[in-house]
């Protein structure tokens, strides 16, 4: 019984993250503008990868491996959200006439 | 606000100059201003120029129709569907991992297996192969990647020595565009960079022990001091690594590499006793050559990783 839950936690955590990465590529293709494209892509880094490495740590069962998966994680939450700072900050200084048009453009 | 913005930024970045941002003197600021954009109005004028042209229209249409058009795009997805089909086709045919009869039938294989733990004192396999079998073969790599900074270093250099004040102009520019300051990325790089450091040096020290060696261990240092140097600028990293440095680096490290490897090929072809011993396999210290080798081969990728990042952007080094 327990085995079955662990298996169907597993499937889940799987699952999610699946979606949120394939969430985040056609977000990344549909979006027009670099700066409505980060939202998608940092998902991925963050919440996907997450989800991923959640379900790698339900499946293999807990270890010293666990430690170095959730390390993983950790410097993903470092180093993406700061990539997505830096790109969005690029985006704004640099581009700025499209920045503008394309802000006109956009409509909730 | 978006406007006002762009408009002030080329004027703001003259005030920056003459503040003595960057300690520039009179020459060098004039060499800037031969580069400040023409006038909006002229600019105008030419693009409606070109416009009226006949080649530009002719250059124009086409690729605009070629990217819509429904058999280009059907065309894009077959060429991709095909790619993706022989690649997986590709793996599908390579022998399973860990299969019973998977290269079974070379003996350079065995013969690897067998004796390169007593011959080389290296766990990892590859390192023995690479440093030690192969040690020749490692040479030229990496005067391989040495070349192809002389190479770049020749390329990219524009502006050449005879003009000096304008190629340093064109640093400044470059560095005022970058993001000075950046708490978030500079929080971030003093956090992550140690580690990095760190976990380079890990994987290059136990290139005989464990997978690694001097190439990864050398490009994890390599992306370690670019991070480094791009939260905190050039002034702060030129306190301990300069072109001077590099230079000195790269080529005393080539040099000790030629100098073990050929003292090892000399003794070992003539039957002589190279007094290197290997020690017990499995310690940090042993091996012979293979660790000073490792770390030998991670300065050079480290300086060619940093030196090929830098030399991208204009100006000093």
């Amino acid at each position: 019984m327990l085995e079955y839950l662990r298996q169907a936690v597993f499937a889940f955590l799987l699952l999610a993250g699946l979606f949120i990465q394939v969430t985040a590529v056609i977000g990344v293709n549909r979006f027009r503008f670099s700066v409505n494209r980060l939202h998608p892509a940092g998902m991925a880094d963050t919440l996907g990868l997450l989800l991923m490495a959640l379900a790698a740590v339900v499946y293999a069962g807990f270890s010293p491996v666990t430690l170095k998966i959730l390390l993983i994680v950790a410097l993903f939450w470092i180093t993406s959200p700061v990539c997505s700072h830096l790109i969005a900050r690029l985006v704004r200084e640099t581009d700025e006439k499209h920045f503008e048009a394309e802000a006109k453009e956009w409509k909730p | 606000m978006m406007k006002k913005q762009k408009n002030d930024r080329f004027a703001s970045f003259l005030d920056w100059l003459e503040n003595g941002g960057n300690a520039l003197d009179e020459e060098m600021q004039d060499a800037l201003r031969e580069e400040e954009p023409e006038a909006p109005g002229k600019q105008k004028r030419e693009k409606k120029k070109k416009s009226s042209d006949k080649t530009a229209d002719i250059a124009k249409k086409p690729r605009k129709a070629y990217a819509d058009s429904w058999w280009y795009r059907l065309l894009a997805f077959a060429v991709a569907a095909a790619l993706i089909w022989l690649l997986m086709e590709a793996v599908d045919r390579m022998p399973r991992f860990g299969a019973a009869d998977t290269l079974m039938d070379s003996e350079l294989t065995e013969f690897y297996v067998e004796h390169t733990k007593e011959e080389t004192g290296a766990m990892n396999i590859v390192t023995g192969i690479i440093l030690n079998y192969r040690g020749f073969d490692t040479l030229g790599e990496t005067h391989v990647l040495f070349i192809a900074v002389c190479t770049v270093l020749l390329m990219l250099s524009i502006y050449g020595e005879q003009d000096e004040k304008k190629r340093l102009a064109q640093g400044a520019l470059e560095r005022y565009f970058e993001p000075h300051h950046d708490v978030i990325l500079q929080s971030a790089a003093r956090l992550l960079t140690p580690l990095i450091l760190i976990f380079g040096l890990y994987i290059i020290a136990n290139g005989h022990l464990s997978p690694g060696g001097g190439f990864s261990g050398g490009a994890v240092l390599g992306a370690g001091l670019i991070l480094y140097q791009n939260a905190f600028e050039y002034r702060k990293i030129e306190k301990f690594f300069t072109y001077k440095t590099f230079k000195w680096v790269s080529v005393c490290s080539l040099l000790f590499y030629s100098l073990a490897k050929g003292y090892h090929f000399f003794t070992g072809a003539n039957h002589l006793d190279s007094h290197i011993s290997i020690g017990t396999p499995g310690n940090i210290l042993s091996g012979g050559l293979l660790l000073p080798l490792n770390f030998v081969v991670g300065c050079v990728v480290a300086c060619t990783m940093y030196a090929l990042f830098t030399m991208f952007r204009k100006g000093e080094f």
